[in-house]
């Protein structure tokens, strides 16, 4: 899969930008310019993930603590299968409350800024379904404002965010080999290690080491890149539109989701209506009141797909749409990286321009160096102050040479940073992309499962009830 | 004269008997054969012509096979309709056309066999009315009725809303012919035939008989024939009561029906239609939901690739589906179901009407027999007050007889007075005006001596008051006249009584069949259309999953991760570019 999403954003780069489909075939040769060659070298291709090991995650038994007191939380049992070396047993376990999930995440974030780290469900799930369903809205606003937040249906429908956020996690080649989680699975004294965790942040992994060294002073957040790389357009395209077919699907699933409920209450009133002519229809009260109950048990059906599919359906697309988020940001970081190099190079050359310009006025060729209008009345204005000395110029000189030596750090450093972090952004595009496939065959999965339960169950209601009306006498 | 002395006279019976044929192979006509809707003309009729309208004969033959056809046709449409086991009208077309009017109207093409007719939705209206007329106590069946439109459609574009009000009325009407074909009387109607022949102009056969012999009001005609022209003139002796009068001696079995038949119609029109109405309305947004539901899948798809983007695809190709089936259910529910309903609805409201109407004759007969009653008292008083008369005469002219009576030759009537009255109050009483409640022949008896002026006087009472004895006398002929004219109206309508009540039982227990073969119908057609859809959808989601599952796993699973990383999950044909070409794309952001 990666390979081909790189395939996919070499020929968009290439053959033309402004396309908007792609040929997953194509392997033409790239003819821009010259590149600079990656020092890393060997088959192992650094913007390819690496998994070294499997880490199957689950969050199950959620038990409400110190019940009875005001401080009442609810645990879950975390458990994992893995062959990762960093833990030290295959089936780590413990219990975790909604706070140690939320200190997890953030210093996940903290520790891998280049890392796509999931979203935690608001901590009360006033977001996602709120915006759809003002009734749902309010009966989360209820839940949370009578303590409903205990309910089995809160701590199931919690249980499974959670239990999201985790697989997410255990799926990144990176996040799942991080002391953090493995503490969070295996620490015995979890607090504790909390604690330390904050005070002494573990050494950060390569890639978030090299970008947190440039000097923020510099960065405009506000400046567009100005050479922006195509591969990143692109993949900032396709998320846009990921999104978009998210939102789209949620949005529409949402209305099909309501039109359910009410034909659920229509069948429901159908049935009772049939049943009502079944009292009338004293010769044919029996295969009336079959129909009535086919009816009834349809309506039944559908509500249980709403239930059972429909609504965690709505749920798992809003949780990936949350996720897609999240490597949104990290492509927004990555911008920001490249800005960062962009601005110091700029200053650079401003300085070195400079330099240049006195150099050459000290050598007597002031006034063709061509340097134009603006260094000519600079010029001018420096001798008007009683500053056309050579001197000064020296000295200026020695000052912005010592300027550039640093700034070409920076810009090295920068460049180096941007690059990193590059290479970290298309890997961690590839992740996504793993991440993102799989939970969409989970949510086109458990749908399609859905859909097949409900209409098996429904076609064989009705197939039972056309023999019975059929066998109704008529003498006509 | 009682409801029982009327049933064991039974005039209705003869009346039957009258008409031999008919009475004969009445009573043997299954009138459809067991699987309605598919018509079956299985009635065997005698020969019908309009003015001998045939009927049902009560209640026990119905269940029986058709065995006979009858084999006397009025027409060619009648041969047709009751010659073919299979017949079925249909309705191939609506045009829009203009023809004879200024406005543009929708005309009907039905076809019945190798007839064509054209009619506008006005003349079924009226064909409909003229039956309803011509057959007051049978169970016409319904049109559509004007306005069933924006019942179903909510706000669609005009000439959408038009087609589909056309192709509902369409198919309506389509079933009323279809209804009166297969009714054991209905359809031996020559008027019908003429509509189904297009031969004659429908204006002319609106205006020839038997249609323009209908009678303004059909309660003063025969219920099995209003137009029939020889009916006894009694008829016009019928009262013509409200639907509302109350009846002293009600059937039970009537109202019943009539109880029946208002919770059937309330039942009807409330909970089945209004919940159906909006089942098909949901199902249409629904079937839209799913129409974008599946555009968006499909858009979402071309943002991906490999078999992600065909896993969505076709995830959107199962929504489509679901719209597609959505749509066929809803036209199902719409055409076998809720129109049906309606259909019933309507029936109930004719009913209503027939119920109505034999509650009429009902009152018709029971009014007759209070104003027989009252002019039979009537009579009797005046008789009683005649035979006062002769006794009194009688005895006066026996106490003449022996008593110095006058030497004046005694006409008949002086020879009846009263000889006390006469001896006590002779002069007095010639000067007082005769009093009409008494003995009149007191005047007529006079003294001789006196004969002027008694004859003056006598002459001046004539013309101051008409002579009692006479009055009395005319009264007693007129109430004669009446009483036997009312004894007539009494019979026929009992008569008409009886005959309404049994065609209209026997209509009823016709139509309850009918509506059992319906529902029946309507309740196999709805769970057919639910069954097509959930298999339809069953069949696309499984493609859809057969498509999710070649979605690749995620490479953390266990057991065992993946050996080389991500190619292993890569298919060979699809690697990418050497990976020096992918990292030296990095060198775009440098710029130099």
């Amino acid at each position: 899969m990666l390979n081909e999403d790189e395939d996919v954003f070499d020929s968009v780069t290439w053959e033309s930008p402004s396309a908007t489909g792609y040929d997953v075939n194509d392997h033409s040769t790239p003819s821009g310019p010259g590149f600079i060659q990656s020092t890393v070298e060997g088959n192992d291709d650094p913007l390819q993930p690496k998994w070294e090991g499997y880490l199957i995650t689950a969050v199950r038994d959620p038990v409400k603590e110190l019940a009875e007191t005001k401080d009442a939380y609810v645990s879950y049992l975390v458990s994992a299968k893995t062959n990762l070396p960093i833990f030290s047993t295959p089936n780590p376990t413990s219990r975790r409350r909604f706070q140690d999930f939320v200190f997890l995440r953030e210093h996940l974030v903290r520790d891998f800024p280049a890392c796509v780290v999931p979203a935690l469900p608001d901590k009360h799930r006033l977001g996602m379904q709120a915006t759809h369903n003002l009734d749902n809205w309010l009966t989360k606003l209820l839940e949370y404002l009578t303590g409903d937040r205990f309910s089995p249906e809160f701590m199931e429908r919690r249980r499974l965010d959670l239990h999201r956020f985790l697989e997410r996690i255990a799926r990144h080649p990176i996040l799942q080999r991080s002391t953090l989680l493995r503490a969070f699975f295996e620490s015995t004294e979890w607090h504790v290690y909390m604690h330390q965790h904050v005070a002494h942040p573990p050494s950060q992994e390569p890639s978030a080491g090299l970008i947190d060294n440039i000097s923020d002073t510099l960065l405009n957040a506000f400046s567009k890149v100005r050479k922006p790389d195509e591969r990143f357009l692109v993949m900032r395209e396709n998320v846009d539109k990921f999104e978009e077919g998210l939102v789209a699907t949620e949005r529409l699933y949402t209305r099909v989701r309501n039109r359910s409920s009410d034909l659920t209450a229509d069948y429901h009133d159908l049935a009772v209506a049939v049943q009502g002519l079944g009292f009338l229809e004293s010769g044919i009260t029996d295969p009336l009141n079959h129909l009535s109950n086919t009816l009834l048990e349809f309506s039944a059906l559908q509500r249980h797909l709403t239930q059972t599919t429909t609504d965690p359906l709505l749920t798992h697309l809003h949780s990936l749409l949350q996720y897609s988020h999240a490597n949104r940001a990290v492509l927004k970081l990555r911008d920001q990286k490249q800005l960062d190099f962009e601005e110091l190079s700029d200053y650079l050359s401003g300085v070195t321009a400079e330099r240049d310009r006195l150099s050459a006025i000290i050598k007597g060729h002031a006034g063709s160096s061509g340097l134009g209008l603006g260094a000519y009345l600079k010029d001018r204005v420096d001798a008007l102050r009683g500053m056309d000395d050579d001197r000064s110029r020296v000295e200026k000189m020695k000052k912005l040479d010592t300027k550039i030596k640093e700034l070409q750090d920076a810009v090295t450093t920068a460049h180096e940073t941007s690059d990193a972090f590059n290479d970290a952004t298309l890997r961690e595009q590839t992740i996504f992309q793993y991440s993102k496939e799989a939970e969409m065959k989970d949510i086109l999965g458990d749908l399609a499962d859905g859909q097949i339960e409900f209409y098996k169950a429904a076609m064989e209601e009705w197939d039972r009830v056309i023999p019975i009306i059929q066998r109704i006498r008529v003498d006509v | 004269m009682d409801m029982e002395g009327f049933e064991d006279e039974n005039p209705f019976e003869q009346d039957l008997d009258a008409i031999p044929s008919a009475t004969s192979s009445m009573s043997k006509v299954a009138i459809y054969e067991p699987s309605s809707p598919p018509p079956h003309a299985s009635s065997a009729l005698s020969p019908s012509s309009p003015p001998h309208r045939a009927a049902f004969a009560s209640t026990e033959s119905h269940g029986a096979q058709a065995s006979n056809y009858k084999t006397d046709f009025c027409c060619t449409r009648d041969r047709y309709l009751h010659t073919n086991d299979d017949i079925e009208i249909v309705i191939v077309d609506a045009q829009k056309t203009s023809a004879g009017t200024s406005s543009p109207y929708i005309v009907y093409v039905i076809r019945t066999g190798d007839a064509e007719a054209r009619h506008r939705y006005s003349e079924f209206e009226s064909l409909r009315d003229s039956l309803s007329k011509l057959y007051p106590t049978l169970i016409v069946p319904p049109i559509p009725s004007k306005q069933t439109i924006g019942d179903y459609a909510v706000k669609q574009a005009k000439a959408k809303e038009d087609a589909a009000l056309i192709s509902r009325r369409k198919r309506m009407l389509q079933t009323f012919l279809n209804r009166l074909a297969r009714h054991p009387i209905l359809s031996n109607e020559h008027v019908f035939h003429r509509f189904l022949d297009g031969e004659v102009s429908w204006n002319e056969v609106l205006n020839s008989p038997p249609i323009s012999l209908l009678p303004k009001n059909i309660l003063k005609a025969p219920s099995h024939n209003p137009t029939d022209q020889n009916a006894a003139a009694a008829y016009s002796a019928l009262p013509n009561p409200s639907a509302a009068h109350p009846l002293r001696r009600p059937d039970q079995r009537f109202l019943d029906s009539e109880a029946f038949t208002i919770k059937f119609a309330n039942h009807m029109s409330g909970p089945m239609e209004k919940v159906t109405r909006r089942v098909v309305k949901r199902w249409s947004d629904y079937a839209q939901d799913h129409a974008d539901l599946g555009a968006t899948l499909n858009g979402f798809s071309l943002n991906e690739s490999n078999e992600l983007a065909s896993a969505i695809e076709k995830t959107g190709q199962a929504v489509d589906t679901t719209y597609v089936s959505t749509t066929k259910l809803l036209q199902e529910v719409e055409q076998n179901w809720a129109e049906p309903l309606h259909e019933y609805t309507q029936f109930a409201s004719i009913i209503k009407k027939l119920l109505a109407y034999r509650h009429q004759k009902h009152v018709q007969y029971e009014m007759t027999q209070d104003v027989l009653e009252n002019k039979r008292e009537q009579l009797e008083e005046l008789e009683k007050s005649e035979r006062e008369a002769r006794r009194l005469e009688e005895a006066l002219g026996r106490g003449r007889m022996a008593g110095p009576s006058s030497t004046s030759s005694a006409n008949p009537e002086q020879g009846e007075g009263s000889p006390e009255e006469d001896n006590a109050n002779s002069e007095s009483s010639s000067h007082l005006p005769a009093h009409p409640g008494q003995n009149p022949a007191r005047r007529r008896t006079r003294t001789p001596g006196m004969g002027l002026i008694n004859a003056l006087s006598y002459t001046l009472h004539g013309m101051m008051d008409v002579d009692p004895e006479t009055a009395r006398r005319n009264s007693i002929t007129k109430t004669k006249e009446s009483i036997s004219t009312l004894e007539d109206a009494l019979h026929l309508a009992a008569q008409d009584l009886k005959y309404s009540s049994s065609t209209i039982q026997a209509d009823l227990d016709r139509f309850q069949r009918q509506k059992v073969a319906d529902l029946r119908e309507m309740g196999i057609a709805m769970a057919q259309a639910h069954r097509d859809w959930c298999k339809k959808n069953l069949e696309a989601w499984e493609e859809a999953k057969r498509e999710i599952e070649k979605i690749p796993d995620h490479p953390n699973k266990a057991p065992g991760p993946p050996e080389t990383g991500p190619s292993s999950s890569t298919s060979p044909g699809e690697m990418a570019p050497s990976p020096s070409n992918r990292r030296d794309s990095t060198a775009t952001v440098n710029g130099r």
